[in-house]
């Protein structure tokens, strides 16, 4: 494999791609609802930056407030990329599929690719060249989000620190992931239908398994395979009563849910269960570049209460920083590279056996 | 400069190509004849290194195109049957994207296009490749094919989507590539196109080949099998007298009309006793077999 060659189809196929119609709508639809997520995330944040400078202002003023000991929490500009997300995964996939879906069953149409294939180039160049253009393109829609995002953050005189902006990178690489997912479904459909019409068909479907099926099965297979939660016992749990010193406040009596070992149990078998559900539930999610994706992107831009929520209402707090909440989402990370490594192989494979009559 | 030794091609379990040997000079343009599903295209496509046989082997110019299809990609030109191009670009775009896996500088790339979009009459057009008409796009696909300059030079039915005037180009032009001593490879299953511009020809049928030599010399291996017969048509003014001739097999007769089957070629004698019997000849000829009926017939067997 020469990568002159490979150039040579990239060069092309990222010409193609960038000058085509289709791809110039849905960016500038994309580039267009991305601004005014991030003018909706930017006011937020400026409240939320008003709300902790009052809550500072009070506490270097005296009033201790109704929380004594806890330090009001500075918001972080990533919460303004918390509102890109939802827009990524609806048009930023759509991109996605738009650019692959037709790439290889557009050249067998034609009959471009028997022309191409009777000058010197191996197949897996052309293959190779395809791939790159593709993602050169979509990393090129990316990178102009996430220009603009940054444009828009320093119009609004919000200047992100070293450490944020090492989260949009990581943010803006998640993304990129979650779109060459979803390039890679259609590049695999088009190389394995005769005809694009087919090609959009089966990428639409892959695209509705993955994305909205899995996850909602593995919600049912939570159901189903943890089966009823545990109940709690039934000790009378007494609630709390105003105190009756100058100190104010509230007090309560001895909790029967620390001594009564009716409750620990409970407790333990309370967690087992939710451990439970949720093994079953992330291993479905582990197959949908969506959930991957919003798990790393809720880690990236909201790292410091990496809470899970379960349908149980359960709440277990990890507080921590960036690299800390992007450990514990290890497996989604590898998953959103493994994903769409996956497809691309299987798109090399059909490709190099593909019949050219 | 092309050869294939016990050449073949299985697809699902069905030979496309089956022990094809074949042989084929530098400079000549030889004309591969066969029924539409022959295995010519898929001969073709092992010659240009674009699918690998399943067993034995070819050669261009001495290379194995299964070991190195590259190397034989850069020393030959390809036009496939219903050729096709990127419709978004320009006959001129599209040149210069397949020129570019030559190794060509700029100014090379942009004259030897030039040149080749004046030679397929397409010089100036500035309309994109998917608005083209069939025409059209073969003759971008000749000038793609030769790009290269190639030594070899593969055509799979080329005047296809040809008008006639388009089709005299062609073949000034195959004739042209000829005497600059590049062998031509032409693909067709109209015997007048290959009778056109062919000097030698192949004879494929279900993927085996059936003949191979000049026209005349296939006609003569396909011909019907009449023994040794000649057969002599015969018309005359008035109705034909018995004739009797030692050499005469038999006498086909139709009014002042007849066929006679001898051993040898008797119009001499035939004419003599004709004269003496006061019959005036209208016509006296050898009937050689039609070479349109004996590759119709060898189509179909």
């Amino acid at each position: 494999m020469a990568f002159d060659r490979v150039l040579n189809v990239a060069k092309k196929e990222f010409s193609d791609h960038i000058t085509s119609r289709r791809f110039i709508i849905i960016l500038a639809l994309f580039l267009v609802i991305s601004t005014v997520s991030i003018h909706e995330g930017i006011e937020l944040y400026n409240t939320r930056l008003e709300m902790y400078n009052e809550q500072l202002r009070q506490m270097t003023a005296g009033f201790e407030g109704l929380y004594p000991g806890q330090m009001p929490e500075k918001p972080s500009i990533m919460l303004v990329f918390l509102f890109m997300m939802g827009y990524m995964t609806a048009l930023g996939s759509i991109l996605a599929l738009a650019v692959g879906f037709d790439l290889v069953s557009k050249e067998k149409e034609s009959r471009s690719l028997k022309s191409l294939l009777s000058h010197p180039v191996y197949r897996d160049e052309i293959i190779n060249g395809k791939m790159l253009g593709g993602v050169g393109a979509l990393g090129f829609a990316m990178a102009l989000a996430l220009a603009l995002s940054l444009a828009m953050l320093l119009v609004f005189s919000v200047v992100p620190t070293l450490d944020e902006f090492a989260a949009i990178l990581i943010f803006g690489a998640a993304s990129l992931g979650l779109l060459l997912a979803y390039f890679a479904i259609a590049l695999t459909m088009s190389t394995v239908a005769k005809e694009s019409g087919n090609a959009l068909i089966y990428t639409l479907v892959i695209f509705a398994i993955v994305s909205t099926l899995l996850p909602a099965f593995g919600t049912m297979a939570a159901d189903v395979f943890a089966g009823d939660p545990p109940e709690p016992p039934e000790t009378v749990v007494p609630m709390p009563t105003p105190a009756q010193s100058s100190g104010g406040g509230y007090v309560t009596a001895d909790d029967p849910r620390e001594t009564d070992p009716a409750w620990k149990d409970y407790e333990e078998a309370r967690k087992t269960y939710i451990e439970k559900r949720r093994l079953i539930s992330d291993i479905s999610s582990i197959l949908s570049p969506q959930a991957n994706y919003v798990m790393v992107s809720l880690a990236v831009t909201d790292p410091g209460s990496s809470t899970m929520y379960t349908a149980y209402g359960a709440v277990q707090a990890e507080p921590g920083g960036l690299a800390d909440a992007l450990g514990r989402i290890w497996m989604n990370i590898a998953a959103i590279i493994v994903f769409p490594a996956a497809f691309f192989a299987a798109t090399y494979v059909k490709f190099m056996r593909m019949d050219i009559r | 400069m092309i050869r294939t030794e016990n050449l073949a091609k299985v697809y699902n379990g069905k030979a496309a190509v089956d022990g094809l040997d074949l042989e084929v000079g530098e400079g000549e343009i030889f004309g591969f004849l066969g029924p539409n599903g022959a295995g010519k295209s898929t001969t073709i496509l092992m010659l240009t290194g674009m699918i690998e046989p399943t067993g034995g082997r070819c050669l261009v110019d001495g290379i194995e195109v299964a070991k190195d299809p590259l190397k034989v990609k850069k020393i030959i030109g390809y036009l496939p049957e219903d050729v096709g191009f990127y419709g978004n670009m320009t006959g001129e775009q599209n040149l210069d994207y397949f020129s570019r896996f030559y190794g060509m500088n700029a100014k090379e790339r942009k004259e030897r296009i030039a040149e080749l979009l004046d030679l397929v009459h397409l010089g100036g057009v500035t309309q994109k490749a998917g608005e083209y008409s069939r025409g059209m796009k073969q003759r971008l696909g000749l000038a793609q094919a030769l790009i290269n300059d190639p030594r070899v030079l593969f055509l799979d039915e080329p005047t296809a989507n040809l008008d006639p005037e388009g089709v005299r180009e062609y073949r000034d032009l195959v004739e042209r590539l000829a005497g600059e001593g590049k062998t031509v490879f032409v693909s067709s299953h109209i015997l007048s196109e290959v009778r056109a511009v062919c000097r030698t020809v192949g004879l494929l049928a279900k993927g085996k080949l059936v003949a191979q030599g000049t026209l005349d010399e296939v006609a003569r291996t396909l011909a019907p099998s009449d023994g040794d017969a000649v057969r002599i048509v015969v018309e005359t003014q008035e109705h034909l007298p018995d004739i009797e001739d030692t050499e005469l097999l038999a006498v086909e007769r139709n009014g002042n009309r007849a066929v006679f089957r001898a051993k040898t070629d008797i119009r001499d004698r035939l004419a003599a006793s004709l004269l003496e019997q006061g019959i005036h000849v209208r016509e006296m000829r050898i009937e050689e077999p039609d070479i349109e009926d004996i590759f119709m017939a060898a189509y179909r067997r």
